[in-house]
């Protein structure tokens, strides 16, 4: 356990690897989170610049990882909140575009037909869990983007076990509603 | 074999809700364990739809020592922030002068109003006449002088 701590610890003396290494995952549940390509690149900017601010008061009592996405949560949160920036944000072109993430499917080798079905299904899927609730959107991308287990998503989000789970479940019940309505 | 696991039995055992019953179940029914499998498959497309798109869009690259970057941001903020604190001072200072200004300014005008108040009633109580009497006073009023020349 002490040597966990201290090469969590150890790690943060590069913190340039550390920003090598966990920026890209930050940067995807940002921008999968307020879905806005600058408001991303900014909050991922903020999320490393918090880090290396508070580099001195990590404990190495969580992963690098659950700590760097502890403070993405916590930013998203807030621009969540920030009504003005909800405003501006409606108006802003740097909005992504919804029609391109079924444009990544990862296996090409499917028939046409089933391409398209499985394009059709993602992109549904990445629609419901935009109108989710901000919490179990939260946890939805927690769970199935960045592939976390359920306790990793309570130490990152504050929430319990428990209340992690009931998130995920009414998200999923929501995404599967999605799903079968469009059959 | 029990009967089939329904939606919400399906979407919990996916949310981690794996009760040893529901796993059972999911191990022994093909028809539930190709539900989960299904809703598995698909979330892990999304999830790769996801990764793929999200390295393609700006900004998905870390930038090349980004401490440096962040020194100079921190030091830049600290000097807006010995700015800002300079501004506040200067705002803090000017206020009261201004204000001081201002009320003698206002002190001033306000004495010299008065001033002109008194003059007026003084010149209103010394006229021996109501103002509109005026000019009959002057047909009837005696000037020495008139009857010797």
């Amino acid at each position: 356990m002490q040597e966990a701590l201290d090469s969590s610890r150890a790690e943060l003396q590069d913190f340039d690897e550390v920003v090598r290494y966990h920026w890209q995952r930050v940067h995807r549940f940002i921008l999968a989170s307020v879905r806005d390509a600058d408001a991303a690149q900014t909050l991922t900017q903020d999320c490393f610049l918090r880090a290396y601010s508070g580099r001195g008061a990590f404990r190495g009592q969580a992963s690098i990882k659950t700590w760097l996405m502890q403070i993405a949560v916590n930013l998203v949160r807030d621009f969540g909140r920030n009504r003005r920036l909800q405003f501006w944000k409606r108006l802003r072109a740097s909005a992504v575009n919804p029609g391109d993430i079924g444009d990544h499917l990862s296996d090409p080798g499917v028939s046409p037909e089933d391409q398209a079905l499985r394009k059709e299904q993602v992109q549904i899927i990445w629609r419901a869990s935009q109108s989710l609730p901000a919490r179990q959107k939260t946890v939805f991308l927690l769970r199935f983007v960045e592939e976390m287990d359920l306790l990793e998503i309570a130490s990152v989000t504050g929430l319990k076990e428990g209340t992690v789970k009931m998130h995920l479940f009414r998200a999923l019940q929501a995404v599967r509603e999605k799903l079968r309505r469009s059959k | 074999m029990s009967a089939h696991l329904t939606s919400e039995q399906i979407s919990g055992w996916i949310a981690g809700d794996r009760t040893p019953d529901a796993s059972r179940h999911i191990r022994e029914c093909v028809q539930c364990r190709a539900e989960a499998d299904r809703l598995d498959a698909l979330l892990a497309e999304f999830r790769s739809s996801v990764i793929d798109w999200s390295a393609l869009q700006e900004g998905a690259e870390a930038p090349g020592r980004w401490t440096l970057l962040a020194r100079r941001r921190r030091s830049t903020g600290g000097m807006l922030r010995w700015k800002l604190a300079a501004a506040a001072l200067a705002i803090a200072v000017a206020v009261p002068i201004c204000k001081n200004t201002s009320d003698r300014q206002r002190a001033a005008e306000a004495f010299r109003a008065d001033a002109r108040l008194w003059e007026e009633v003084n010149t209103h109580v010394s006229r021996p006449v109501p103002t509109p009497l005026e000019p009959l006073m002057k047909l009837v009023a005696w000037e020495p002088d008139a009857g010797e020349k």
